[in-house]
């Protein structure tokens, strides 16, 4: 791992740790635990995203408990499916930035609802599992209720994850740029 | 991040809490019932208060109270039939049982992660790594995001001071909120940026990437009963887990 890469993932690894803190302050149910690894794959490829993804969940959980650790897998699959869409300048435009935001946020919601399902029996973070209750108690089952929770909340978090990165990524100088050849790319330059 | 030397968890090799906490989650993840699950975050529990960190246990209830709640709810009051009363609760049966089992695994895996993270000090386990020959580039990504993650706390909480100060209004619809996300978020990734540039260069010029292997000053001590814990706990786990497979 070179220098340049050795001083992305810490600070990737943090992004992901803090921007939660600063969503909630916004007052919205988003996780954006997942910007630091969008942002390390697009800057220097997936390899790089998922190390982000790994280790962020493994300090995540020494500072928070390691229950959220098989939450993990989603962070590799972000990376993956953000490193295919820096492979095809998904985040050329906006509206490209969307469509990849939204296809990441259905797998994630996908296999987020299944790790809840089966090892947390539904019970996750407060505002998923409020969403869960309410369903619960307006007649659905528990796993539809668990999978439209995690599907509904992983769709616009992604979005928004994908759309920040990409707005961050277009806004930067080409200077900095030059230093990571694969954002220009991500970019279709 | 540090624990006072005087704890038995801050004095145990870095590799020995690790190695537990990591061995409790696996136990936890085998034990079957409330009953199962009910002794092992006991024992957890008494491990902690033991080794000096007990405060954890008190932390983890923070984030294990609300799923604690929900648990109740959503299999105790909503779960299947057949129901019991439970000082004038109807609840059901199998969804109190279930969720016991699970309250109490959660409760063992939160209190053991934060009874490491309250005797984790980064300085002894990046000795510790490099006197097992681990990569520098692991231990550094580890040590460095703890080391920066303080800095980056503060700078957001900066941040969002600095915007509302301009005047970014945080409340209103979901619409208006969500297009305050940009300006909250956007200096914080923008300086991140910046920093790994700088960084990158001071990694450069210290030839960080290219370091081998380093020979540590002081390196923390493995007690022939750090390894005897750390085997007993290994040996634990595993037999938990086959119990779990078998039974």
């Amino acid at each position: 791992m070179n220098a340049r890469l050795l001083a992305l993932v810490p600070a990737a690894i943090a992004i992901n740790l803090v921007v939660g803190g600063l969503v909630n302050a916004v007052g919205l149910p988003l996780y954006l635990d997942s910007i630091g690894t969008i942002l390390a794959t697009v800057l220097a490829g997936p390899a790089v995203g998922m190390v982000v993804g790994a280790i962020g969940q493994l300090l995540f959980g020494l500072l928070y408990g390691y229950q959220w650790i098989p939450f993990g897998l989603i962070q590799l699959l972000i990376a993956l499916l953000a490193g295919a869409a820096a492979a095809r300048a998904g985040f050329r435009s906006t509206g490209r930035t969307v469509a990849w935001g939204l296809l990441t946020g259905a797998l994630a919601g996908s296999l987020s609802a299944v790790i809840s399902y089966i090892l947390f029996k539904g019970v996750t973070a407060t505002g998923t599992t409020a969403v869960v209750t309410l369903l619960r108690h307006l007649g659905w089952s528990l796993p539809a209720a668990v999978t439209a929770s995690s599907l509904a909340l992983d769709l616009v978090d992604k979005a928004v994850a994908f759309v920040l990165v990409g707005a961050l990524v277009r806004s930067l100088p080409g200077r900095m740029l030059g230093r990571f050849p694969r954002a220009a790319r991500a970019l279709g330059r | 991040m540090t624990a006072r030397p005087a704890t038995l968890a801050s004095r145990a090799h870095p590799f020995t809490p690790l190695v537990l906490t990591l061995c409790i989650a696996i136990t936890a993840l085998a034990a079957a019932g409330p009953l199962e699950a009910g002794v092992l975050y006991a024992v957890t529990v008494a491990l902690a208060v033991i080794s000096g960190v007990g405060r954890a246990a008190l932390r983890a209830l923070v984030p294990l109270a609300p799923l604690w709640f929900f648990l109740f709810l959503l299999h105790g009051v909503m779960g299947e039939s057949p129901r019991i009363d439970v000082a004038g609760l109807a609840l059901s049966e199998a969804g109190i049982s279930l969720a016991l089992a699970q309250a109490a695994r959660l409760g063992a895996i939160a209190t053991a992660s934060l009874a490491l993270s309250a005797s984790f000090s980064p300085a002894r386990f990046i000795d510790a790594a490099a006197e097992r020959r681990w990569s520098f580039a692991a231990s550094y990504l580890v040590v460095a995001t703890l080391l920066a993650l303080p800095r980056f706390r503060a700078r957001a909480a900066a941040i969002l001071d600095a915007q509302r100060s301009r005047g970014l209004r945080l409340r209103g619809g979901p619409l208006h909120r969500l297009r305050a996300i940009r300006p909250v978020t956007f200096p914080l990734l923008l300086g991140a940026l910046a920093e790994v540039d700088e960084r990158g260069f001071a990694l450069e010029t210290r030839c960080a990437a290219g370091v081998t292997a380093r020979t540590p000053l002081a390196p923390p001590v493995d007690r022939p009963a750090d390894r005897v814990v750390r085997w007993l706990a290994i040996g634990g786990a595993v037999c938990a887990m086959a119990w779990r497979v078998a039974g």
